[in-house]
């Protein structure tokens, strides 16, 4: 009980912060994590930051059997720029070098022994492009929204000077289908309203220009790494067309079309998301 | 059915619920603009004053200035305005992505005010169901 005689509710979420080094360049992140088990990492969206997370997290269903970890990548969240970097004379942008070489720094400075890895959007990009290229790392990658290349989302008016967040709160909203309840789609709209002014554009860089697995999934080897596609029927941004496109040259990977989510699953309706991620989830803990 | 914004018997109703809608008060309050709403060859103009709706005007003249246009077919407003309209149709951004809707003119200040349009189709959306 609190002075107020009322009882405060704890979560089992964890915030903690790491300093890691990352193409010679040390890097301050913040990270937030719950449960015991098989490591599974998050990778949030982009412009966005760890707290998409919250609801898995605080999942008793899946933390009774993974670690759960989500990090804010650096100029995310309460991940700051860099301190020995003079990054407001540079734009930013997002590599596929530094996101892969980023989640790898991170995964090996916690320990995590063959994890997971769960990504949304652009993180369900980087779920392919790990695939791909780190295999020996993950047991399992499972992207949502994850398409093999998606151009055309790199504009202009996600960061001028005239333009304020407020289009990235509504703009993101709509990538949310009109099934999932309110006040999840308005947090969706909420988080894309939070990040610095340039930080969801120079993502999109990644998500819209390097992201680029045109013919090269077929080279995927899952029984090295197994692979899970999940696309919602909303999405506007990697449909389920692209979802299924992407799966099908992927021998041994895995689609599933979630019906009345957008682009935001976890995030705008977990317990629907939920139907479609646990048993996934129960595959690769009985694997 | 006609949609909303074109029918001469609801803009009025149209007007007021926008009038009278905390949200779209809120999102718009900064906004004095024209916006042209077009259905293929018809069209009407909304005229917003530091956030209230002043006028629709149906049928606009080509004397009449707008500062944005919000351009779909007759067929894609239909989806856009359902009441859980299908993939592709749930915002203005939604339906540009497949070219199933158009926004023309001053980008920038179609941009500014996307949540306050965005605000005003989901009242469009009630009405039009109602």
């Amino acid at each position: 009980m609190n002075k107020g005689g009322q009882m405060a509710r704890f979560e089992s979420i964890t915030g903690k912060y790491v300093n890691i080094e990352v193409q010679g360049i040390e890097y301050r992140v913040y990270f937030e994590e719950s449960g015991q088990g098989i490591p599974l990492l998050c990778q949030h969206t982009a412009g966005a930051e760890s707290l998409q997370w919250r609801h898995i997290m605080n999942d008793q269903e899946v933390t009774s059997r993974f670690r759960v970890i989500a990090a804010d990548l650096p100029y995310h969240g309460k991940s700051l720029p860099p301190e020995s970097v003079e990054w407001w004379k540079q734009e930013y942008r997002l590599t596929k070098s530094f996101f892969i070489d980023f989640l790898l720094e991170l995964s090996h400075a916690l320990g995590l022994e063959a994890p997971v890895f769960l990504g949304s959007s652009m993180g369900g990009h980087l779920a392919l492009d790990l695939a791909l290229e780190r295999p020996e790392e993950f047991r399992a990658v499972i992207g949502l929204e994850s398409a093999e290349y998606t151009p055309g989302f790199d504009i202009i008016w996600w960061d001028h000077p005239r333009i304020s967040g407020q289009l990235k709160s509504a703009n993101l909203y709509e990538a949310t289908s009109p099934y999932s309840p309110e006040n999840y789609r308005r947090e969706v709209g909420w988080v894309y309203s939070q990040s610095a002014p340039p930080v969801f554009r120079g993502d999109l860089y990644y998500y819209s220009v390097e992201h680029n697995v045109t013919h090269k999934l077929d080279q995927i080897d899952t029984s090295r790494v197994a692979v899970y596609i999940l696309c919602g029927e909303y999405d506007i941004a990697s449909t389920p067309e692209q979802g299924r496109q992407a799966a099908s040259q992927i021998k041994g990977a895995k689609f599933i079309e979630m019906k009345k989510l957008g682009h935001f699953p976890a995030t705008e309706n977990y317990e629907m998301c939920k139907g479609y991620l646990m048993p996934i989830l129960t595959e690769i803990a009985g694997a | 059915m006609a949609v909303i914004f074109l029918d001469s018997n609801k803009v009025e109703q149209l007007r007021n619920t926008l009038n009278n809608d905390a949200e779209f008060k809120l999102a718009a309050r900064l906004m004095s603009e024209d916006v042209l709403l077009e259905v293929g060859d018809s069209s009407c103009i909304v005229r917003v004053r530091e956030g209230v709706v002043t006028e629709i005007k149906l049928a606009p003249g080509s004397d009449d200035h707008w500062s944005f246009s919000i351009k779909a077919t007759a067929e894609s407003w239909d989806k856009l305005l359902q009441p859980s309209p299908p993939p592709f149709f749930t915002g203005l951004n939604a339906g540009m992505i497949r070219g199933n809707l158009q926004i023309m003119g001053n980008l920038e200040v179609a941009f500014a005010y996307y949540w306050a349009m965005n605000r005003m189709l989901d009242i469009m959306r009630q009405l039009q169901n109602k």
